[in-house]
């Protein structure tokens, strides 16, 4: 298993085109993939956009994205990557 | 078969009917056998393939003029291939034998409860889309054909219980001959969007579901209130020749959009315009008028499924800010409650929704919703001359909590050097009675105001205007309304600050006359009263509009002033 922690800094979050987004990225992948809030217990599937959107999770938030594959490095750093470039809202 | 009601939009047609109701399903708790499991997974699988193309050809056909709308179905198709849900979905009916409508029923329902316990009110209003969906499923899957005023196959005369603010946005007014519906009055939503579509109605027919079969042919007459049942040809032969001159008429009409409002002595009348959202439509009055008295941002709520961002908000308002130039564009804060509901909202049940948290109200409530508003109002600030008025305002402490706020949301702006305009006026809504009598005090604190004559008459007489039990206690014309207008007009005159009428008074040729007389010198209407009440300003003169308004508030009765005024006007309306 392979995981990180980033922070939210794209004004929307993970709310409406870039929950799209992020879950388009993940589901490229062939590891289960699982992202949490960090204030929060519960993981959810992260190629669920519904159960991505439960976490509501906002600008400010840190995240923790884990996953377990063979892709497991590569899908967890991209979607980092994905987070740090804010979606290009900015 | 001839049956009554109140037309509230005039104009004739003839056309089939299209009975329309929201599909409500029912679905039951049901297992299926072992073995027949293999065959209800196939059965989802082919489900959600109808639901996506249904919403792949409703995107097909709103992608070039309604890119927003053509969005929110893009988004459903992400929901319907939610890797969660449907592995969810697929389990139910492999491992614990459900049939496919429970399951889809069990699992649709339990992320709506997921989700409606979000904190976050934009992941709330999501449940709206999971809900849409889940219809359009068990829709699919009872074989019933979709009914949309949306997306309407031929022209077709619609008949409804009563239209919902969020059917009447939608509807495709090119499709749509005539709305018959069994509730609402003039002042109803159905109504204001029928005459601004120019599209002719009779509201309030009682039981007429029942009575009409899709597919017949009907005649409506929406300008004496009749729709006749299966008639004869004679008789839709008669009526295609009313139906030409009604057209005729309105034709004539219709010259006077572009004349000056100047009354016969001289005094030029400001004639404004109602609207609710600026699509090329909307906007194209802008030629015939002098600005937007009342831009009602509700219905860009009512159309969104979650709340409109302040980016969302923004272009809107400053694509009308740019369309009016330096003409002023009020722009109405969120309007909601009372006969406006909103999905994405999720608002508490009320038993007296007129009276209860609505508009500025239910804003202190829901501040954010609120800010986001104000923000994107102050930013369209700078593209024109932007007006921002609050509605439902009923003491001095809800003007003053209003302006701490609008304060705050002037400061945030100034922190994150996000361009704005700090001088936007800020004006009120007259509509409750318990300001109107104060409005020397409301005066001094606001830039403007408008009367707000729909509200003011229903909480002026204690009348619940959507109830048909009591509408004919709903008097426009009754002398206090006049009373009491006259009387805040003058306040906000003897303070210099500008007070108009936005309400349907303001649209209507016969009491128009009356406010004219009163000292109103600013009217805003929908755009299908814009010549009427031109037509009326040119033929008038000041002193004749003033002895009208001194004779009417000596009237005892309603009936007495409306037949005073029209033998008065006959020859001007």
């Amino acid at each position: 298993m392979y995981k990180r922690t980033v922070l939210i800094q794209n004004r929307t979050g993970l709310h409406a085109r870039p929950a799209t987004e992020f879950i388009n990225c993940a589901s490229k992948f062939n590891s289960k993939i699982t992202i949490r809030s960090l204030s929060e217990e519960d993981e959810v599937d992260a190629k669920s956009i519904m159960l991505l959107l439960s976490l509501a999770i906002g600008q400010g938030d840190e995240v923790e994205i884990s996953a377990r594959g063979d892709d497991e490095t590569e899908a967890v750093d991209a979607l980092v990557a994905l987070i740090e470039s804010k979606f290009d809202e900015d | 078969m001839e049956y009554k009601g109140n037309p509230v939009s005039h104009g004739i047609a003839i056309g089939e009917v299209y009975r329309y109701a929201p599909f409500v399903p029912e679905i039951e708790e049901k297992t299926i056998l072992p073995e027949a499991k293999e065959i209800a997974v196939e059965q989802y699988l082919n489900l959600r393939e109808k639901a996506k193309a249904e919403l792949t050809a409703i995107q097909e056909k709103l992608k070039t003029n309604d890119p927003d709308k053509a969005k929110i179905f893009a988004a459903h198709v992400e929901i319907l291939f939610d890797t969660a849900m449907n592995g969810e979905i697929q389990d139910y009916i492999s491992y614990d034998n459900m049939s496919p409508e429970w399951a889809i029923k069990k699992t649709y329902d339990k992320y709506i409860r997921l989700l409606s316990k979000s904190k976050d009110a934009q992941i709330r209003e999501r449940t709206a889309d999971l809900k849409d969906l889940r219809i359009r499923l068990h829709r699919i899957w009872l074989g019933v054909p979709k009914k949309n005023l949306s997306i309407l196959e031929k022209p077709v005369v619609v008949a409804a219980h009563d239209l919902l603010p969020s059917d009447t946005a939608t509807l495709d007014r090119t499709k749509v001959l005539a709305i018959i519906t069994e509730i609402g009055g003039s002042t109803s939503h159905s109504a204001i969007i029928a005459r601004s579509y120019e599209i002719p109605a009779i509201l309030g027919i009682p039981d007429i579901m029942n009575q009409l079969k899709d597919g017949e042919t009907v005649i409506v007459d929406a300008v004496e209130g009749s729709l006749f049942t299966q008639p004869d040809e004679a008789q839709q032969n008669l009526y295609a020749e009313k139906r030409k001159d009604h057209l005729a008429y309105s034709a004539e009409l219709k010259k006077y959009l572009h004349v000056q409002p100047v009354t016969k002595d001289g005094t030029r009348i400001e004639v404004h315009l109602n609207i609710g959202s600026v699509t090329p439509e909307e906007l194209a009055g802008s030629q015939y008028t002098d600005g937007v008295g009342l831009f009602r941002t509700e219905f860009m709520y009512m159309l969104s499924a979650g709340l409109p961002s302040e980016d969302e908000q923004f272009k809107q308002y400053r694509k009308a800010a740019l369309e009016f130039g330096e003409r002023p564009l009020i722009l109405r804060t969120l309007d909601i409650g009372g006969d406006k509901q909103l999905e994405s909202m999720e608002l508490p049940r009320e038993d007296n929704p007129f009276l209860g948290l609505r508009a500025l109200r239910l804003c202190f409530e829901r501040l954010s919703v609120f800010k986001t508003q104000l923000r994107a109002a102050f930013r369209a600030g700078c593209y024109g001359n932007v007006w921002i008025m609050l509605p439902m305002v009923g003491s001095m402490d809800d003007i003053r909590t209003a302006k701490q706020i609008i304060g705050e949301v002037k400061e945030e702006l100034e922190k994150e050097g996000v361009q704005y305009n700090p001088d936007v006026k800020i004006g009120i809504m007259i509509e409750i009675p318990a300001i109107a009598l104060i409005a020397d005090m409301a005066a001094k604190e606001v830039d403007f105001a408008s009367l707000g004559t729909n509200d003011l008459c229903q909480y002026l007489t204690a009348v619940d205007r959507l109830n048909p039990h009591v509408s004919q206690y709903y008097q426009t014309y009754h002398p206090s309304m006049f009373r009491l207008i006259g009387q805040t007009a003058a306040a906000f005159h003897a303070a210099g600050k500008p007070i108009g009428v936005c309400g349907e008074m303001g649209g209507d040729p016969l009491t128009a006359a009356v406010l004219i007389g009163l000292g109103i010198r600013k009217l805003s209407m929908g755009i299908a009263s814009v010549a009427g009440i031109k037509k009326l300003i040119t033929g008038l003169t000041i002193p004749k509009a003033e002895e009208l308004a001194e004779k009417v508030v000596t009237l005892s009765t309603a009936d007495e002033v409306e037949a005073y005024v029209k033998r008065e006007l006959e020859s001007l309306v």
